[in-house]
């Protein structure tokens, strides 16, 4: 089944969007960290953050230190989509299409009813999309809404109260929505899976085994290696 | 000499207290000024019923020498004869300089005198009065001129100085700009009209433990205005019946400000800060610093380019009211959302391990048929 020319691994993801992922992991913790202990500031353990993260002023700049630093790398991804070519390339492979959502309810009936039919993904599955586009729409709502809460002197004279009120609540909330996806279904995803535990090593790698390849993303590697994966997609 | 002469007074105070004794078993204890006090004050009063009496200090300050009789037969002290205070008045005409009346000689800790056991004494210590006191300012106020002198009444008494009622007065000579300021408040119109639960200055300051506003200890420092203000505006018994909500203190405390006060930033606006303290109004009054009128004003204080925006929107939003209206809407709507994710995200995992589970069982199936 293995030509002698089809490697063992090959590259998921490329060492500029590691790079890219590990600066977002590193702000979107610390900015979880620093926004939560301010929305959920009653009790001890927001008060044990605030305390390691320097007391109220500094917690508020360390936020923002790391905003920026969030910022910076959307707006470098932004760049690295649209003008790179490998970039450019997965942005077109992450495109919601119809079949996404076919595979939404296919995936969910299959769940469901406990069949053990399998669902060809291309290099992004459905669920990678929904994240992607996930944080790419937080992104949106948080640097908007933050940078209204940061220059509020502007905002406030530009802005009537309701609109600054109504940005806290979405700043807030957004996080938190944010923070309970990231650490419940994407640690899920990549830490807890059975298949990965206890960690999918491919954001500091970059590398997926095709042996993984064929199994997860069948339709990517039938991109790749020829019609081998779609005979054995069908035998399945 | 000196201590043979004091000898002498104690002698005579003892002699003294042991006729009072007698005298007061007689007759009730409460009522009447004992016959031997009186006699001693007719002695003094002499000259001291006299309302023109002056003396003029070294200072040149005037102070008056009268004695007014009937205060005194009311007051908490009718029992007592005059040199129990005024211990350095041994001999007529007086000798040397007055000093005034030093009232811990009966009035400490542990003594025999109620109250015995208070922590005012030592409160007092250490309050911003105590502290001037001790540093020899001479504007430092000692208990006379708070409870009165002749007139000292307990503070139940409604022609006491301390009196709920007067105290803001007694306050007033010596911080009459706080005082008129104070008078203008809705506090004190309400303390006019015989309301007992408005507060007085004391009621924010503290009696004998009052500090500076600038001590991290003082109940009106910045950070602990919040509290000070909702031991009342928090309580529903309180405020409830003037139609006063409470949930501005939950709001306030829910708000950037709030939670930047709790930690201790004095920066973040406390309820004074937009409220203001001494002249604070309702919202209605036009006077007011939070009528919607003045509104770019207030927060202006703090916030640049602050305009008349401010007035477009609520102050105190509980996004749990429907009051709130898109503020609550938007809220509730986050809420649901975050429900809604957080069970399809469980249900999620747990019928994908559930899969994953199935699936590993199925192929070692498969490899134990092979």
């Amino acid at each position: 089944m293995d030509s002698p020319e089809q490697p063992k691994e090959i590259q998921r993801m490329s060492l500029s969007l590691r790079i890219q992922h590990i600066v977002l992991l590193t702000s979107m913790i610390i900015l979880s960290l620093t926004g939560l202990a301010l929305k959920f500031h009653d009790n001890w353990f927001a008060h044990f953050v605030m305390q390691i993260e320097g007391g109220f002023e500094a917690r508020g700049i360390i936020h923002r230190i790391f905003a920026v630093i969030l910022i910076l790398v959307g707006i470098y991804h932004s760049f690295y989509v649209l003008f790179s070519d490998e970039g450019h390339r997965d942005l077109m492979k992450l495109v919601p299409k119809l079949k996404d959502l076919k595979d939404f309810f296919r995936y969910w009936r299959r769940n469901i009813t406990g069949s053990r039919e399998k669902i060809p993904f291309g290099k992004y599955s459905f669920i990678n999309k929904i994240q992607y586009w996930g944080v790419v729409l937080g992104y949106f709502i948080m640097v908007t809404t933050g940078a209204l809460l940061w220059f509020k002197s502007i905002s406030m004279a530009i802005l009537p109260k309701w609109v600054i009120d109504l940005t806290i609540v979405f700043h807030g909330w957004e996080g938190l929505i944010i923070f309970i996806v990231l650490f419940l279904w994407h640690l899920y995803n990549v830490h807890l899976n059975p298949d990965y535990f206890p960690m999918n090593n491919v954001w500091l790698t970059g590398k997926i085994s095709v042996k993984e390849l064929k199994e997860k993303y069948p339709l990517e590697y039938a991109e790749l290696f020829g019609s081998d994966a779609e005979v054995k997609k069908n035998e399945d | 000499m000196r201590i043979s002469q004091i000898r002498r007074i104690y002698q005579f105070f003892a002699i003294l207290f042991f006729l009072i004794f007698l005298n007061g078993a007689g007759q009730s204890q409460s009522k009447a000024v004992p016959q031997l006090v009186k006699l001693q004050w007719k002695k003094c009063l002499i000259c001291h019923a006299k309302p023109g009496l002056k003396k003029v200090t070294s200072e040149g300050e005037v102070i008056s020498l009268f004695v007014n009789q009937k205060e005194l037969a009311h007051s908490i002290h009718k029992n007592v004869p005059c040199q129990q205070c005024h211990m350095d008045i041994v001999t007529i005409p007086h000798k040397g300089a007055i000093k005034r009346v030093d009232c811990s000689r009966c009035h400490y800790a542990g003594s025999p005198i109620e109250p015995k056991n208070t922590k005012r004494y030592a409160q007092l210590q250490n309050s911003v009065h105590g502290i001037a006191l001790a540093k020899g300012n001479p504007n430092a106020p000692r208990c006379q001129d708070c409870h009165g002198g002749h007139d000292v009444y307990p503070p139940s008494d409604s022609s006491s100085h301390i009196n709920k009622f007067r105290v803001a007065k007694t306050c007033g000579k010596c911080h009459p700009k706080e005082y008129n300021n104070f008078e203008k408040s809705i506090h004190a119109k309400a303390l006019n009209k015989h309301k007992s639960e408005a507060p007085t200055c004391i009621n924010c300051h503290g009696g004998h433990t009052i500090e500076s506003p600038k001590q991290k200890t003082s109940s009106v420092y910045a950070s602990r205005i919040p509290d000070t203000c909702s031991k009342c505006h928090g309580s529903i018994k309180v405020v409830g019946p003037f139609g006063i909500p409470t949930q501005q203190v939950t709001t306030y405390k829910n708000s950037f400000h709030g939670i930047a006060t709790q930690f201790g930033e004095i920066r973040a606006a406390n309820c004074a800060s937009c409220h203001g303290y001494h002249s604070i109004l309702p919202a209605s009054n036009p006077n007011s610093r939070i009528n919607k009128k003045n509104l770019p004003k207030t927060c202006g204080k703090c916030h640049k380019n602050i305009n008349r925006n401010v007035e477009l929107g609520k102050v105190h939003v509980n996004p749990r009211q429907k009051s709130a209206g898109i503020i609550f809407y938007v809220s509730s709507f986050f809420k649901y959302l975050t429900i809604t994710v957080l069970v399809a995200l469980m249900l999620h995992i747990i019928l994908d391990v559930n899969h994953k589970l199935r699936e590993k069982r199925a192929g070692k199936k498969k490899e134990t048929e092979k």
